[in-house]
């Protein structure tokens, strides 16, 4: 089957940290997860968005959880795109969140093969960066396996680095995974993370921000090389300062990169990664 | 069966399911620890089957199949968290089955559905693990086929799988590492048991024991997770002849929240999140006789638990190369070790200006550290020596990263990493020392002349990389000099360590927000003596 961007949907879910994408393409969805505040549970950058949820985050002292969605949130968002052959529904690491697994729940209740579940292995816009490289290949036309392929490349071959003010959400939230060996410091350090196999990962400790933010620098110039179809994505919590002097030191060492998305961390990400969060994504891509 | 008294069936199983579960969640959600440990996995149970229940209270009777069908798709479509979307499974498998029935239930049929969830479950999970909630429903599944060939009434046939479970459950850490390390039970397949039990009751007609604890209990009536506003939660019962349940509400209401009273005139149970467990008390003593107090402290219930989970990851971190420093005050000895020991091993010898360790002491420490190499941290300049007679003569292969400093030792260690080579490391740990440019204010020992500036012994005397920069009698002026000195390069972190007996830093670090407003200062108690501060400058 020839798969194109009036046939095949994308699905997202609401870690893509990409709230407005079915306004960006018309075959693009995003279910939200869940932010619990106490007993009350907000749909993820439709009833809460990410500035209302670090207000909030500062004001109280509840501690913030999330839930992934039910099977039932996927079913309606597949039905929904029933004139679709093909849907795509990209989702962040199964080895952080259950939502990889309702996604393929409601697949298999829909039951007629339409639709191909995806670990992206991944969080935030490093998700939104592989669903616009899967529609540059709609837009020309493509195949399930050529999509496969990709797909099989961007779990490899994408960069991901961030580094949080505080490990204590990450913590707290359960996803802290191997990045715990940075924790419990007295001396203030701040972590460099990555996400291999899907989980959190330490990668180095650096005093102060300042060293943070060339520490995430330095590393994008020993694994990249600047050429056309290199393509960069920043993502910030409640620290856009912070985001824009990244951008423009990544701009300053790697001028042919694009850089394709800019975006705030939503509320069920920033409440595992805590405000002052700052990422960096890349992946070449001349497709 | 008719449609109407399969209906009643079933949702008097959904309900007693659900009430079993509410009754575990709080000691479900403690125990979750996999596969991601965010303490949800009971309320997500319960929220599952509340879906159920919530969907058959409205249903109409409706023939077998439909009522199954009904059944299985309330659970996927309410089905919270992994766990919920695996117990929408293992239903759907007993429901698949229960739909082609046509007689009453009895443990053949039984041992049919959990096979048919046992096999749904292990479909659904795309690399099935043991020591989940998949091992749990397999070997109910096996205990229930096994006991099926002899016959036995439906009630205690149930009752026995409920204990097969818990079995299963208790086995689980066997099976499962991560599980072992935190010393809990998987939390999915104990809910899965709770549910069980509360099917079981419904068939006896009579509620089954509560389940054995697998952890060691950490509070007294129930496990909250929530973070309260309050610190203590204050469980008690009060006993008297005409007590007035709604006044002692209203009267415990004013302490604090999660408040629940219940009972008749003769005795009232009493349950309140509070700050001041004993005016509860009191409320108690004056309403009749009070007993069964229990008096948990919830947020360090909190912190157990967070403690506990924080241990899950470390497990597989492999030592290669060790450290050992030379630290003087207990301040400073804790910073080093929190730096080291999460990324690797260290062993702290005591010592710095005056008090040298010896070599002996040094080769000591390097020989008794768990890892093949080994980094030194003389931190001092008259340690230096020693450190280096060590490295040489030790058994093992140790490198010496010349800091002079404790600012100095401390950023080495900010980029050590136990599970690469001394020699990775040593180059990593010189250049970040290199880095650092390092302050002393301490007391003039004797009067001297400071390039025109007499500074009479007992002043302040200010040293930046060990020259003597500034002197006099206010401590925050002489500090603030050497903080000059150290930032002539630009530097974005100043860390200050004060000594055994600090002079009062507020000033300063008053001053050098002001000042210096992009500079991040952190203040730590190091402890050393003869140096009042030690200042890094990074």
């Amino acid at each position: 089957m020839r798969l194109t961007a009036d046939n095949t949907a994308i699905v997202l879910d609401s870690t893509a940290d990409l709230p407005n994408a079915a306004g960006r393409f018309p075959n693009w969805r995003v279910v939200p997860l869940y932010v619990n505040f106490g007993d009350e549970s907000l749909r993820d950058g439709v009833e809460i968005d990410a500035a209302e949820f670090y207000r909030r985050l500062q004001e109280t002292s509840v501690f913030p959880t999330t839930s992934q969605p039910t099977p039932g949130d996927f079913l309606a968002c597949y039905r929904e795109l029933g004139g679709y052959e093909r849907i795509y529904s990209l989702h962040v690491s199964a080895r952080v969140s259950g939502t990889f697994a309702s996604a393929e729940a409601a697949a298999a209740e829909l039951g007629d093969g339409r639709v191909r579940a995806v670990d992206t292995e991944t969080a935030s816009a490093s998700i939104a960066m592989l669903a616009l490289a899967i529609q540059r290949r709609l837009d020309h036309g493509t195949s399930d396996e050529e999509i496969d392929t990709l797909v099989e490349r961007y779990r490899r071959e994408r960069g991901l680095l961030f580094t949080v003010d505080t490990l204590g959400f990450l913590q707290r939230g359960g996803r802290i995974g191997k990045a715990a060996a940075f924790a419990g410091t007295l001396l203030q350090v701040k972590p460099i993370l990555s996400i291999e196999d899907g989980e959190v990962v330490p990668v180095k400790r650096v005093r102060g921000e300042r060293k943070a933010l060339a520490e995430l620098a330095a590393a994008l110039e020993t694994e990249t090389r600047d050429e056309p179809g290199f393509r960069l994505g920043i993502a910030h919590a409640a620290a856009p300062e912070r985001a824009a002097e990244l951008e423009a030191l990544v701009r300053d060492r790697r001028p042919q990169a694009e850089l394709e998305l800019v975006v705030t961390l939503g509320a069920v990400i920033g409440a595992h990664a805590g405000p002052g969060t700052l990422a960096l994504f890349w992946f070449r891509d001349s497709g | 069966m008719s449609a109407e008294a399969d209906l009643e069936l079933v949702c008097s199983l959904a309900g007693a399911a659900l009430a079993s579960l509410e009754a575990s969640r709080g000691r479900i959600d403690d125990l979750n620890v996999y596969p991601v440990p965010d303490g949800d996995t009971g309320t997500n149970l319960t929220l599952t089957v509340r879906a159920v229940a919530e969907g058959l209270a409205s249903a109409e009777p409706m023939d077998r199949p439909a009522l199954a069908h009904a059944v299985a798709r309330a659970a996927l479509m309410g089905a919270r968290g992994n766990s919920g979307v695996i117990l929408s499974q293992i239903v759907r498998g007993v429901a698949d089955v229960l739909a082609e029935s046509t007689d009453g239930i009895d443990t053949a049929l039984t041992a049919r559905a959990l096979r048919g969830a046992s096999d749904a479950a292990y479909r659904a999970v795309r690399r099935p693990v043991e020591g989940t909630m998949l091992s749990v429903i397999r070997e109910l599944a096996e205990e229930a086929e096994r006991r099926a060939a002899e016959p036995e009434p439906l009630g205690s046939f149930l009752v026995e799988l409920v204990h097969h479970g818990e079995g299963a459950v208790a086995r689980t850490p066997q099976q499962l590492d991560v599980l072992r390390e935190a010393g809990v039970v998987d939390a999915g397949g104990a809910g899965l048991v709770e549910l069980l039990r509360g099917l079981a009751g419904v068939v006896t007609g009579e509620a089954l024991p509560a389940a054995p604890e697998a952890v060691a209990p950490l509070s007294a009536d129930a496990i909250h997770l929530e973070p309260s506003r309050y610190r203590y939660c204050t469980v008690f019962v009060v006993e008297g002849d005409a007590l007035v349940r709604d006044e002692l509400e209203a009267q415990l209401e004013r302490l604090g929240d999660s408040l629940v009273v219940v009972g008749d005139e003769t005795a009232l149970k009493v349950h309140v999140h509070t700050d001041d467990p004993g005016a509860a008390l009191s409320l108690g003593t004056a309403a009749g006789t009070i007993e069964g107090v229990e008096i948990a402290n919830m947020q360090e219930q909190q912190e157990q638990r967070e403690r506990r989970l924080s241990l899950v990851p470390a497990a597989d971190v492999t030592v290669k190369c060790g450290v050992v420093a030379v630290v003087a005050g207990e301040g400073n000895r804790l910073l080093f070790e929190t730096l080291a020991e999460p990324v690797g091993t260290i062993r702290v010898v005591s010592g710095g200006q005056t008090a040298n360790p010896s070599t002996a002491e040094l080769i000591a420490a390097i020989d008794g550290l768990a890892a093949e190499e080994a980094i030194v941290l003389p931190n001092n300049s008259n340690v230096r020596l020693a450190a280096e007679h060590a490295a040489e003569q030790s058994e093992q292969l140790a490198e010496v990263v010349p800091t002079d400093s404790i600012p100095a030792g401390l950023a080495a260690l900010v980029v050590y990493d136990g599970a690469r080579s001394a020699a990775e490391n040593a180059a990593a740990m010189t250049e970040a020392a290199a880095a650092v440019a390092t302050g002393e204010v301490t007391r003039a020992s004797r009067d001297v002349d400071l390039n025109g500036l007499e500074i009479n012994s007992g002043d302040w005397l200010g040293l930046a990389d060990g020259e003597p920069v500034a002197g006099g009698n206010d401590f925050t002026a002489v500090a603030i000099e050497v903080v000059a000195r150290l930032l002539a390069e630009p530097r974005a972190v100043l860390t200050l360590l004060a000594g055994a007996e600090p002079p009062p830093l507020d000033g300063l670090v008053e001053q050098l927000a002001s000042s210096h407003p992009e500079l991040e200062v952190e203040v730590h108690d190091g402890g050393q003596p003869h140096y009042q501060l030690l200042l890094g400058a990074e």
